[in-house]
């Protein structure tokens, strides 16, 4: 369609010039909330770096934006791929999150640190601004990660397994976020996970595609997180 | 003290080198070693030398003058820097291609980039060019001009480090951030490298290798256990390598110790002693609690 914020057309994607998914046609307009999930190594994360920009197809197109402006994004990488051995504040962790914004060169003005104080107030960290990122538990240093993001003042919030690796309570408050600044900004959101059971818990998650033998299966979140669904799918997974 | 500060004391250009270096490379240190990349920092001030010996080696013999002038200093200066450049460049390609292991590749670099420094020291010519006192790390005489390139290089890097501080962070700690915020990362990967390249090419050329490892790591790392974040840490590492630098020459100078060894076993010392308070602290607080 020609409105989508993200149109695949027959893409292939893959790394070192080997494709993992090939012939993908997906769309994504402004204000879905798409899931991706399937099983570990099936694609989920190489389609949302895809998405970013942070892999181009080996084969096929990606069209990124609807041409009056690039598509401002908004990713939220899986926490583990930025553990820092240097000990960035919280507040410095999110400060980056304007950079794209701001030209090579020029300084960060004042209202873009305001912005950034507002998006750890939206997450309910502006209280832990000053402490360093790495000594942060895992649930507040995903909320960092979404506060970085927002302070991109994106069109697309991507988010890459935002649930792994934390406790229960940490990954309620953390979808809780999620779906609030879905519901209160408008904001198109596409979420890699496999906790099928906090997506089939917020109804705010309208679509669902799985990822599937190299196939997207799409189709509304009732249906597709159905447990003879979930069933089907991971049986075909085992075999 | 008084006295090395005194302008007209004699060894007064190599206080002012050490105190250049011992500003500006600590704040390149950052960046090594918030990308993970320490043993670069030993490996890569090794290759360094190795090219500024090969290109002493070069100049003495098709060149034929048997003293340094200036015309060796700046080929040994484009020759080490082109050679450090060009191997950060290849290691970062073989990273990101993930081919190997980076610390063996590193480890490799390492040792045969100090056994081509030996066998190139081994040439009689090299110890009439005298930069034996520069691999032993002994900062004694550094000429004007020397002293002028080291003052506008680095200056050039600080200034460099300074306006493009925001873009070279991104890169360095979420490089698929930046590629999402539509940053171009080759072209700040290239600029990081180039600048990394010319702080340690040009150190090495002016205070030897042990010095500028000395000086690119053990600072960020006192000041990473001082101080949290990266401007902060960035700022007390600059002041920690000043305060090396100044107190390293003024001990070398009363005690007639080599200055280079005797900054780097100083930086040791600070760390040591910095250390072990964090951990007598960490201690004291678990038992009170």
């Amino acid at each position: 369609m020609a409105d989508a914020l993200i149109s695949f057309h027959d893409a292939a994607l893959g790394y070192d010039g080997v494709s993992v998914l090939e012939g993908l046609t997906l769309d994504i307009h402004r204000g879905d909330f798409l899931a991706l999930v399937g099983a570990n190594g099936c694609g989920k994360s190489t389609i949302l770096k895809s998405i970013a920009g942070i892999l181009e197809p080996l084969r096929g197109r990606i069209r990124r934006g609807t041409g009056e402006r690039p598509v401002r994004f908004g990713y939220v990488p899986q926490r583990e791929t930025i553990e820092m051995v240097f000990p960035l504040t919280v507040f410095e962790v999110a400060l980056m999150g304007t950079y794209g914004r701001v030209k090579p060169g020029w300084p960060i003005t004042h209202a873009d640190r305001e912005l950034v104080r507002a998006c750890l107030a939206d997450v309910g960290l502006d209280d832990l601004q000053r402490k360093p990122f790495p000594a942060l538990s895992g649930g507040q240093r995903q909320r960092v990660l979404i506060a970085r993001a927002l302070a991109a003042e994106p069109d697309i919030l991507l988010l890459d397994e935002p649930l792994s690796g934390i406790d229960l309570g940490a990954a309620q408050t953390i979808m809780e976020l999620i779906a609030r600044l879905h519901r209160d900004h408008g904001l198109t959101t596409v979420m890699v996970s496999h906790h099928l059971k906090a997506l089939r818990e917020r109804e705010v998650v309208r679509e669902v595609v799985w990822v599937h033998e190299g196939k997207l299966l799409r189709g509304p979140a009732a249906t597709m997180l159905a447990p003879d669904m979930v069933f089907r799918m991971m049986d075909a997974e085992i075999g | 003290m008084l006295e090395i500060l005194n302008p007209n004391f004699l060894l007064r250009n190599a206080l002012y080198g050490g105190l250049i270096i011992g500003i500006v490379a600590p704040l390149v240190g950052v960046y090594l070693l918030a990308r993970r990349m320490v043993f670069l920092g030993v490996a890569l001030p090794q290759v360094s030398t190795a090219g500024i010996a090969a290109a002493f080696i070069w100049h003495a013999f098709f060149h034929g003058h048997p003293d340094r002038d200036i015309n060796d200093f700046a080929i040994a200066l484009v020759g080490s820097s082109l050679l450090t450049f060009g191997v950060i460049v290849m290691l970062a390609l073989l990273e990101r291609r993930k081919r190997g292991i980076l610390e063996g590749r590193v480890a490799m670099l390492y040792a045969v980039a100090g056994a081509a420094t030996i066998l190139l020291v081994a040439s009689d010519r090299i110890t009439e060019i005298g930069i034996l006192g520069l691999l032993k790390g002994e900062i004694i005489a550094i000429p004007d001009i020397e002293l002028l390139i080291l003052f506008l290089g680095y200056g050039a890097i600080l200034i460099l480090l300074t306006v493009f501080h925001k873009e070279l962070v991104l890169v360095t700690v979420d490089r698929d951030m930046a590629i999402s915020l539509g940053k171009r990362v080759v072209v700040w990967d290239l600029l990081l490298f180039g600048v990394i390249g010319v702080t340690i090419s040009l150190g090495v050329l002016v205070v030897g290798p042990l010095v500028m490892f000395g000086f690119l790591i053990v600072p960020p790392m006192i000041a990473g256990r001082l101080v949290v974040g990266m401007r902060s840490v960035s700022i007390v590492a600059a002041l920690v390598g000043t305060g090396i630098a100044l107190v390293g020459f003024d001990l070398a100078y009363r005690l007639d110790w080599p200055t280079g060894p005797t900054d780097v076993a100083l930086a040791g010392v600070i760390l040591a002693v910095v250390t072990t308070g964090q951990a007598l602290k960490s201690l004291a607080s678990r038992v009170v609690a």
